[in-house]
């Protein structure tokens, strides 16, 4: 199989394009395309193609461009929303988490503790007088700990919705 | 004509994969690359009536062609495109409904019949569509879709090797090849169809 393409292809190109195969065509060219099975093909192919690009162009259906316009336009829209509240999903997910930390944190250091401050409570029940320091846990190590880490949960919060507004008043 | 369902309704599946990827939605547009109203209307009514003969003619299926028609138009407007003139705006609109297609010839079946409105069976069709349908009709569904896609390209819409290239996204050097393949295909078989034709009368 050859892929030389022949000489008189671009010529016959041309005129198929300017739509005045054959009648325009010098005879000569007319006899080659008759012989050359690469220039028939080409004008066979291209006629049919154009014929048909006609004919379905003319059949085509068209709604109003408007209506596709602002379509774009929700779409975008919809799509500038989606970013600017990814942020805040994220901080809520952030949040969420170190909250959990901390309940979990919480209740392990808190679990040893917990049984004898249940302990302590059968004794004060039978104290003629109630101690209120009894009540509270006994160690306060770590204290600013559990201060702190949910003031940043409730900073990383605050940080989404920030960014949010912020996203909010650019658009 | 209006769709009387919001597009994403009617083909889901289409909001997704490689024409979704090409198009996507960038994060932030510069105002000089969105196109106003106005100037969406003038090419809107010069490019839609060779993009819906694209899409008809290499789906057959004039319904999926009004459907990825308009998507391909929400799609264009919505991305970030280079500023090339209108010839270069018209091939990138070509290359989305190409991969539109494509994602959809590559997807599973999922439309019932009975989730298609009745309005769009009610097609009207002149002497002059049904003769060119039946003269290019039965040879081109007879060959592969990238086959038709290239040949649509080269002698409806008359593009240049590089041009298709970019459309379609092969690689420019195999399209001359490709398309030789295809264009004896087709020639073959229009000469058969015409061979049976001639011998009927």
């Amino acid at each position: 199989m050859t892929l030389g393409p022949c000489p008189h292809e671009k010529e016959i190109a041309a005129l198929l394009a300017g739509g005045q195969w054959p009648q325009a065509a010098p005879a000569d060219l007319r006899a080659h395309a008759a012989t050359c099975r690469s220039c028939a093909e080409l004008a066979l192919v291209t006629t049919a193609f154009r014929s048909a690009r006609t004919t379905a162009a003319a059949a085509a259906p068209l709604v109003s461009p408007g209506i596709l316009w602002w379509r774009a336009q929700l779409r975008r829209r919809n799509a500038a929303i989606e970013r600017v509240t990814r942020p805040i999903l994220g901080a809520q997910i952030f949040a969420l988490l170190i909250c959990f930390v901390v309940a979990v944190g919480f209740s392990v250091s808190h679990a040893a503790q917990g049984i004898g401050w249940i302990s302590d409570l059968t004794q004060l029940i039978r104290l003629p007088s109630i101690d209120m320091a009894k009540l509270w846990p006994s160690s306060t190590q770590g204290s600013a700990l559990w201060v702190l880490v949910p003031l940043a949960a409730m900073l990383a919060l605050l940080g989404g919705v920030a960014v949010y507004l912020a996203s909010s008043e650019e658009r | 004509m209006s769709l009387p369902m919001p597009l994403e309704s009617i083909l889901p599946s289409l909001f997704a994969g490689e024409a979704f990827r090409a198009a996507a939605i960038p994060a932030e547009l510069p105002p000089e690359t969105l196109m106003g109203n106005e100037a969406f209307a003038g090419f809107y009514s010069r490019s839609a009536r060779p993009l819906w003969a694209y899409l008809a003619r290499v789906s057959a299926d004039p319904t999926l062609a009004d459907d990825l028609m308009q998507e391909s138009f929400v799609r264009f407007l919505c991305a970030a495109r280079p500023d090339d003139g209108e010839v270069a705006a018209r091939r990138y609109l070509f290359r989305i409904a190409t991969n539109l297609l494509r994602d959809h010839w590559r997807r599973p079946r999922q439309a019932s019949i009975e989730e298609i409105p009745e309005e769009f069976f009610a097609t009207v069709s002149t002497a002059a569509q049904s003769d060119s349908r039946i003269v290019l009709g039965p040879a081109l569904a007879r060959l592969t879709l990238r086959d038709r896609q290239l040949l649509w390209l080269a002698y409806a819409e008359g593009y240049s090797h590089h041009e298709i290239a970019e459309v379609t996204g092969l690689a420019s050097a195999s399209i001359r090849l490709l398309l030789f393949r295809a264009r004896r295909r087709i020639a073959v078989l229009l000469r058969d169809q015409d061979t049976q034709g001639g011998n009927r009368q």
